[in-house]
């Protein structure tokens, strides 16, 4: 492209040009100045010195440590638990497809906060699942099953195991079934088969699952909030405790900018692997229709 | 090659666990007692009868569908501009466009929400039911994105050029060529934005006063202070809407792949 084409295409803009002026307008002013805001504030709220404070912080560190670990904990059992659940719905008949369809929809679109709701009724000292022990004589006492990392990490995997599931779905409904026939015709044992054909077809799937899982934990509030001990609390409840409780915006701005970093710098290095179109369901889609 | 009978029996043991905390919300809210069982004694329709009547909850609900629905409208609207402008715009850059509409989408929570807070407090923005709407309209943008964008690019170029051929200018045969054909999708993505705002809880409460409180803020309040049945009650209300959005959802798009059929 010659530059002065160039030049006559910024004067007069194409119609389809214009049509996105607004929405990119909007976008800007109501998402991208609130997080340039975050930005200045870390910086200069009072001064950059947020961020020294933040690295020699010692609760700081392990609650970064901390949200790094239950995001990994929580993406590699969405990955573990999800795989076979998408298995048996890509290579059922109808009934069972059905079924656990319907399952993962019920859940998936049930608000997050009354999942996270549920499972403190459910795990509660006086919940269902310690009455239901008591009752059998399992336990003489209730098991602390919430107010810890248990819970934040079954409260977690449980909103987030849907989008595991969905992501190795689509990529196993890609693999040709006979592929895996003709490894067993042969005379490739069905295990073999999976693990040799099935397993690294679909990997495309579980790695566009994995990073959405990943990333969506680190940024978790709500369960770890409602569902966690007060002691091992999350970067994003480290975020909100500075800005509505020590009333610390700027401390708190930081917090954040590290966190967007961190997001930011891990989607920068997984989309070498995995295309993020695939990750966000951009172009998920487009080979199968 | 059918799944194993060992894969089978787990997929149906863990469906049922997905669906646990739905049904145990679901059971507790029909309770006759004033605390919260399971399983629940008796069967009434007295907490909801409560949380009806409430002034506190029916105002809750009404804030919450009027922001979701602002939230939704404007979602659609951004949202669709974007997708034009990613499908066809000869200057600026597909991938840039799509980028800049799908960032909400990755962005954490509570980064959005200190934000917003901030600006609008800023701006004297905070307080109206507006500065939610906005806030919430950020966040419905990526699902118009991602539906409007696959729309505009499976349509057949053919029907806009004949329209064009026979004279129409490009304004209109946007709004009677274009526009018809992707407004299942634009409907689709505007639902999902509604959603997304009915469900949202961490910007809501930063932005909340008390005469701007939507129906997961109240109930992220009754979650902390102590569970009653009514809270179980407000949690299947909410449940059962996003179950009708769903259930359009899927039907806009069935209606949708049967008439491509036809063609």
């Amino acid at each position: 492209m010659t530059s002065p084409e160039t030049g006559r295409r910024l004067r007069r803009p194409d119609f389809w040009t214009l049509a996105g002026l607004p929405g990119l307008l909007f976008v800007l002013l109501a998402f991208g100045v609130p997080m340039v805001t975050i930005v200045v504030r870390s910086l200069t709220d009072p001064s950059p010195e947020n961020f020294q404070f933040l690295f020699t912080d010692e609760l700081f560190r392990r609650s970064l440590l901390r949200t790094v670990y239950v995001a990994l904990l929580v993406t590699g059992l969405s990955v573990l638990l999800g795989y076979p659940y998408a298995y048996a719905m890509a290579r059922s008949g109808p009934v069972l497809r059905t079924w656990l369809m319907g399952a993962l929809l019920l859940s998936f679109w049930t608000s997050l906060l009354v999942r996270t709701f549920a499972w403190g009724v459910l795990l509660s000292n006086t919940g269902v699942v310690n009455d239901l022990l008591l009752d059998l004589g399992v336990i003489d006492q209730p098991l602390p099953l919430i107010r810890n990392l248990f819970a934040v990490l079954v409260g977690m995997v449980h909103v987030l195991v849907p989008f595991a599931i969905l992501a190795i779905y689509a990529s196993l409904r890609g693999v040709d079934a006979e592929l895996e026939q003709a490894a067993q015709v042969m005379g490739a044992r069905p295990a073999r088969a999976f693990w040799h054909v099935t397993l690294p077809l679909s990997m495309p799937g579980v790695a566009a699952g994995a990073v959405l899982v990943f990333v969506l934990s680190l940024g978790f509030y709500l369960t770890p909030a409602l569902l966690g001990g007060p002691a091992d609390i999350l970067v994003s409840q480290s975020i909100v405790l500075q800005v509505q409780q020590y009333l610390d915006p700027g401390v708190g701005s930081a917090m954040a900018v590290v966190l967007l970093a961190l997001v930011l710098a891990f989607l920068a290095i997984a989309s070498k692997v995995v295309g993020l179109g695939r990750i966000l369901g951009v172009t998920g889609k487009e080979g199968t229709s | 090659m059918r799944a194993g009978l060992f894969v089978r029996v787990f997929g149906l043991v863990f469906a049922a666990i997905l669906i646990i905390p739905t049904v145990v919300v679901t059971a507790t809210a029909f309770t006759e007692g004033s605390i919260i069982t399971f399983p629940p004694q008796g069967m009434s329709w007295r907490w909801f009868e409560e949380v009806l009547t409430d002034p506190v909850w029916t105002g809750a609900i009404r804030t919450s569908l009027t922001v979701g629905v602002l939230a939704a409208v404007i979602a659609v609207l951004v949202g669709t501009s974007l997708a034009l402008a990613a499908a066809r715009s000869g200057l600026l850059p597909s991938s840039l466009v799509v980028a800049v509409g799908m960032t909400p989408m990755v962005v954490p929570l509570v980064v959005v929400a200190i934000g917003v807070y901030f600006v609008y407090v800023r701006i004297g923005l905070y307080g109206g039911i507006l500065s939610l709407a906005l806030a919430h309209a950020v966040l419905g943008v990526p699902f118009v994105l991602v539906n409007v964008l696959a729309a505009l690019r499976s349509l057949d170029p053919h029907v806009e050029e004949a329209a064009r051929a026979c004279g129409a200018g490009p304004v209109r045969t946007l709004l009677r060529v274009t526009v018809p054909q992707i407004l299942p999708a634009a409907l689709i993505g505007g639902l999902f934005a509604f959603i997304t705002s009915w469900d949202e809880v961490v910007v809501a409460i930063f932005l909340n006063t008390p005469t701007l409180r939507t129906l997961p803020v109240v109930i992220w309040g009754q979650v902390r202070s102590g569970l009653e049945p009514s809270t179980s009650a407000v949690a299947t209300i909410l449940t059962v809407v996003s179950l009708v959005v769903f259930a359009l959802t899927a039907a806009i798009s069935s209606r949708r792949s049967r008439s491509r059929r036809v063609h």
